[in-house]
């Protein structure tokens, strides 16, 4: 096996798009400490901006283990946000289920839709189709940003849910949106 | 040593530490070691304790926080010890009740060898060690570097005997206000 050439530079990252900037910058004004998330193409300028605004970055093994580490962050004071593609969210429902909701630990979760809209692998459609509804049958509110003009509407809306009512909320960023699905 | 005589030898070396168990034996014998102290107890979410130490680690640097967890547990929520070699916390300390048994299901064998400390040394920057009796867990728990991981290995299975089934608000509230400063 071949091993990997870590001397390699990194791909040049593309310049964020609006969207993604005003979700990064409306996380930081409200206060948000840290980022728990898997990697996620759409995800990353995301993540770059608040690593630019001094947020602290926490790439972690799985969705599940997100969710578990935020809960730890929140219980003891802090904002953290957890990022996550749609295809993770089955990977993070039990930490979701039996210890955010329960423990009233409001996090905001930030979920990159795949499956839906102009969806060519057919394997990512069914965990998307379900993403809204099985975060609602645990009874967290979802909100879908389709524009630039709704991001920082629904990243603030979420993060009071999250930060204020202590429940955890979704931001969903829907296809429409673009920045680069991969395969697309 | 039995999983009670480990979580009070935790609570005895460092009693002003942020504890947090994993469901099941490692929650029932933190309450009866701490008399119900003001710690995080999880009552399900099976895998996700380490990380909730971990996020409670980052989030208060200042105060020593310790994960009690059943091997099963670590088991299922192992990709953890990754992220605990990427971060390398000086502040968590982990000990698992290693019995080699799920406890809380009825006594079912857990597949294979577990050798935690080995791997959390193989992974670098976590210092590990297998413990047979008091005397040594306590000096682990005093000298070893952290994070450390440490293997206490049960000679007898015991219920501890408070419930497992915690009340998740109560919970909450009385660790938000222990990382927080308010009980020493």
């Amino acid at each position: 096996m071949a091993s990997r050439d870590l001397s390699e530079s990194p791909a040049p990252q593309p310049a964020p798009l609006a969207w993604q900037v005003v979700i990064a910058d409306t996380l930081t004004a409200r206060g948000v400490t840290v980022a728990a998330y898997v990697p996620d193409t759409r995800l990353q300028p995301i993540l770059s901006r608040l690593a630019d605004n001094g947020v602290c970055l926490r790439s972690l093994t799985r969705e599940e283990e997100c969710v578990g580490y935020a809960a730890g962050q929140r219980i003891a004071g802090q904002r953290p946000v957890v990022l996550m593609q749609s295809s993770g969210l089955g990977n993070a429902l039990n930490a979701i289920g039996s210890l955010a909701v329960p423990y009233h630990l409001g996090l905001p979760l930030v979920v990159s839709m795949r499956g839906t809209l102009g969806e060519a692998n057919p394997s990512q459609v069914p965990l998307g189709r379900a993403a809204s509804s099985l975060l609602g049958t645990l009874g967290i509110q979802s909100f879908s940003v389709r524009s630039a003009a709704a991001a920082e509407q629904v990243t603030t809306g979420v993060t009071t849910l999250a930060f204020e009512a202590g429940e955890c909320a979704a931001a969903i960023l829907e296809p429409e949106l673009g920045g680069g699905r991969e395969g697309n | 040593m039995k999983a009670t005589d480990v979580a009070l030898a935790i609570v005895d070396t460092y009693p002003g530490a942020l504890c947090v168990s994993s469901l099941g034996t490692a929650t029932s014998a933190l309450r009866a070691a701490s008399d119900d102290g003001p710690h995080f107890y999880l009552g399900a979410a099976m895998g996700s304790a380490l990380a909730a130490a971990l996020g409670v680690a980052e989030a208060v640097p200042d105060r020593l926080v310790i994960a009690l967890l059943g091997d099963g547990e670590l088991l299922m929520g192992a990709g953890t010890l990754w992220s605990v070699s990427a971060y390398r916390p000086g502040n968590l300390i982990t000990v698992v009740l290693s019995d080699g048994v799920y406890g809380i299901t009825g006594g079912q064998q857990i597949s294979g060898q577990t050798r935690f400390a080995a791997v959390a040394e193989a992974l670098g920057g976590i210092a590990g060690a297998r413990v047979r009796s008091e005397e040594a867990l306590r000096a682990a728990l005093r000298d070893l570097g952290r994070p450390s991981l440490i293997e206490a290995e049960l000679s007898e299975r015991a219920w501890p005997g408070p419930s497992p089934f915690v009340d998740p608000a109560r919970v909450r509230l009385a660790f938000a206000a222990n990382a927080a400063g308010d009980i020493r």
